[in-house]
């Protein structure tokens, strides 16, 4: 009987983790996707984009209700446990990078009719493509519980930031040169930091993932630097 | 007497005994018979206290068990059928339950990124299926790479009874891409027809009647223009075709840098006229390859074009590098200008394929340019490839099979036009099994001057689409033993 139980339970965390990889297939799906329409200005295809989301955040509360569920009723411990919240961290942070992809898509009405430049069109190409490829590693670092590639991630990251400082950088080019509107270049700089947001989201999974590997966090090497540098300073904080 | 008697009574009670011991056993035989029966299912034959029963009953328990043999067999031959079809199968009982998967869908259960797009949609179809509806859908994936899967679930029946699902999963990438090949072409063949033809007839419209002789002049000289370019259009296509036709019975020795000198010849007018500079960069040695020289000029020529074309206009700058990459001849023409956008970048070699429509009509041209290239480099044995990011330029590299020096001094290399001759009849057959070529069709019908070295045609396999890798045949160089002797 307990037994039947405890396999049920095994049996639905893993298919919490597969839910989270799917939800995760769909939004990465997203991002070429967005970006093709955005850049050839196809309204149609954003307009599904927008509504597609909905579709995602459906995934994403169906999925957080599950986890609450398990949390309430196996009271999961320890690795299962982690488990559970990194699979509600997850859930949040691809649900927010789909979020974000909508935005691109509603930015594609905006920008509509307005010729960009082909430099900052090829900036967010390879924006678009990085910002996938983030957030397909942060998924492979989930469904191997591989944490070597999850710390990787904050590094591979650099890339989609240099990127996004190019592109703002063109941006400013181009609206100097009088080649937009002033709200175009503001709709393309929101566009280029949304794909940084991404990128951003992606190293918070792998963070997220380490502490589901080795039940580390980001706020522990925090705490540590703050203790240190108080020690710096002759602070010796209470040992209680 | 009682010898006798004792004799008989012990007969009697050996036998009684033999039946005890019979009724046991027949007893323990009937409990064995009726496990065995248990496990071979199906078998219902009531016990029964005589022997031949007994064995009757392990007859049938036999030839049940050799039914479920067969059974088996023939199961294990449905998934192996299952498992030779070249598309996924997922198979599921009326509860959702996979029950067998093909590797073809192995991926179905772990698969991540789009797979897990496609593994999820598989679940919607099936969950429809097992409540009895058959379902497709068409799942176009970005990827990379982009892929369309076409996915369909059926019910399965067995009397009138839904006993699961079975869902099939057919990558039919390739059959849209070809659709999609065929369906613009229609369109842009007529836009670029069309446009220059209305064009004519608006003006000759605006002609009649008309009396201003400074108007009559402007007019007719915008006739002669869409005129031209009308011709030019129907010059380019009759040419490519042709291209397409000619065999490689033309080809002599070529030197690659000549090639290069003469497109750049060609090209160097509109590049200063753009304020673009070309700079080449070339090896000492010559290169050489074999092949038609005005071909293979004009192949440059239009890949030189079009990075003049689309360079910044004053102050851009085209680099061309001639190189040797592990026998091939490497022609790479980069340009620093717009680029081309990803999303283009597999079907800029299709016929009037136009990245932007309405700038093609500014930058000119025929759009028949690179798949003008590709169909010459494929002639050629070679391939050609493009990497390009928007904004950044792009980067064409032309390969061509490269002619090691040592072979032209090879009689029945170049020269020899009497051993190409001779040679031509035994080469013909070599020709035929390499009928991907168009070319080598050619070839064989005309019976024409093949070099010896066509006899290496057949390891060329796919040759005439630009994405095969080029054959490492040396021609030249009789490869293949005992046809020269034939």
């Amino acid at each position: 009987m307990t037994e039947e139980l405890r396999k049920t339970y095994h049996e639905e965390l893993e298919s919490v983790r597969e839910a989270i990889v799917r939800m995760a297939g769909v939004v990465g799906e997203t991002i070429p996707r967005g970006t093709e329409a955005f850049l050839s200005g196809d309204l149609a295809e954003a307009q599904r984009i927008i509504e597609d989301d909905d579709a995602i955040d459906a995934m994403s509360v169906e999925l957080e209700e599950r986890c609450y569920q398990l949390l309430a009723l196996q009271q999961p411990m320890a690795s299962d446990l982690r488990a559970i919240t990194t699979a509600l961290w997850m859930n949040a942070e691809i649900e927010r990078s789909g979020d974000l992809m909508a935005n691109i898509a509603q930015a594609t009405r905006r920008v509509y009719g307005s010729s960009i430049g082909p430099r900052i069109r090829g900036l967010i190409a390879q924006m678009s493509e990085e910002a996938a490829r983030l957030m397909r590693l942060a998924i492979d670092s989930y469904a191997e519980g591989n944490s070597g590639l999850a710390v990787a991630l904050d590094d591979i990251d650099d890339r989609l930031d240099d990127l996004h400082l190019d592109a703002i950088g063109a941006i400013f080019e181009s609206n100097r040169e009088q080649a937009f509107d002033l709200q175009v270049g503001v709709q393309l700089a929101l566009v280029c930091r949304f794909y940084e947001r991404i990128g951003d989201h992606a190293v918070n999974m792998g963070e997220r993932v380490r502490y589901m590997v080795d039940g580390w966090l980001p706020e522990h090497s925090g705490a540590l630097r703050a203790k240190a540098r108080l020690a710096e300073f002759g602070v010796v904080p209470d040992e209680t | 007497m009682t010898a006798l008697f004792v004799a008989l009574l012990a007969a009697a009670a050996g036998a009684f005994v033999i039946l005890v011991v019979g009724i046991r056993q027949r007893r323990l035989v009937n409990q064995h018979l009726d496990r065995i029966a248990n496990r071979v299912s199906g078998v219902v034959a009531p016990a029964s206290k005589s022997p031949v029963a007994a064995v009757e009953r392990l007859e049938m328990v036999l030839e049940a068990s050799d039914a479920e043999r067969q059974l088996r067999g023939t199961e294990r031959r449905y998934e192996a059928a299952l498992e030779a079809i070249d598309m996924g199968v997922v198979v599921v009982d009326e509860s959702e339950n996979v029950v067998f998967s093909n590797t073809s869908a192995s991926w179905y259960r772990e698969g991540r990124h789009s797979e897990a797009v496609i593994a999820q949609k598989i679940d919607e179809l099936i969950h429809s299926a097992v409540r009895g509806e058959r379902v497709e859908q068409s799942v176009a994936l970005y990827g990379p790479p982009r892929r369309v899967l076409f996915v369909s679930a059926i019910p399965i029946l067995t009397g009138g009874e839904l006993v699961g699902a079975i869902a099939l999963i057919h990558d039919v990438t390739e059959v849209e891409q070809s659709n999609a090949v065929r369906r613009d072409f229609v369109a842009n063949i007529s836009h670029e027809l069309r446009t220059p033809i209305g064009a004519v007839s608006l003006l000759a419209e605006t002609l009649i009647g008309e009396h201003d002789p400074e108007v009559i002049d402007s007019l007719a000289n915008r006739l002669l223009v869409e005129a031209g370019r009308l011709t030019s259009t129907v010059k380019d296509l009759l040419e490519l075709s042709q291209i397409e036709h000619s065999g490689d019975s033309e080809f002599s020795m070529v030197a690659v840098q000549g090639v290069v000198g003469g497109a750049h010849d060609r090209v160097r007018a509109a590049a200063s006229q753009r304020g673009v500079v070309i700079n080449v960069e070339a090896p000492e040695g010559d290169l050489q390859v074999r092949g038609d020289r005005r071909q293979l000029t004009s192949a440059v020529f239009n890949l030189l074009d079009n990075a003049v074309k689309f360079s910044n206009p004053g102050g851009g700058s085209v680099s061309v590098g001639i190189r040797e990459v592990h026998g091939q001849v490497e022609v790479e023409v980069a340009d620093g200008g717009i680029g081309i956008p990803r999303q283009d970048l597999d079907r800029i070699f299709e016929r009037f394929y136009r990245v932007d429509r309405g700038r093609s009509r500014m930058t000119g041209g025929t759009g028949l340019g690179l798949s003008m290239v590709r169909t010459i480099v494929a002639n050629h044995r070679g391939r050609v490839s493009v990497e390009s990011t928007e904004g950044e330029g792009a980067k064409f590299t032309m390969e061509l099979p490269l002619v090691p020096e040592a072979s032209e001094d090879d009689p029945p290399g170049e020269d020899g036009e009497d051993t190409a001759q001779t040679s031509a009849a035994p080469a013909a057959p070599g020709n035929i099994t390499a009928p991907a070529t168009p070319g080598n069709i050619t070839a064989t019908a005309s019976a024409a001057p093949v070099a010896p070295g066509e006899d290496t045609a057949p390891a060329a396999p796919g040759v005439g689409t630009a994405q095969a890798p080029a054959a490492p045949a040396a021609p030249g160089k009789s490869t293949v033993p005992g046809e020269d002797k034939a």
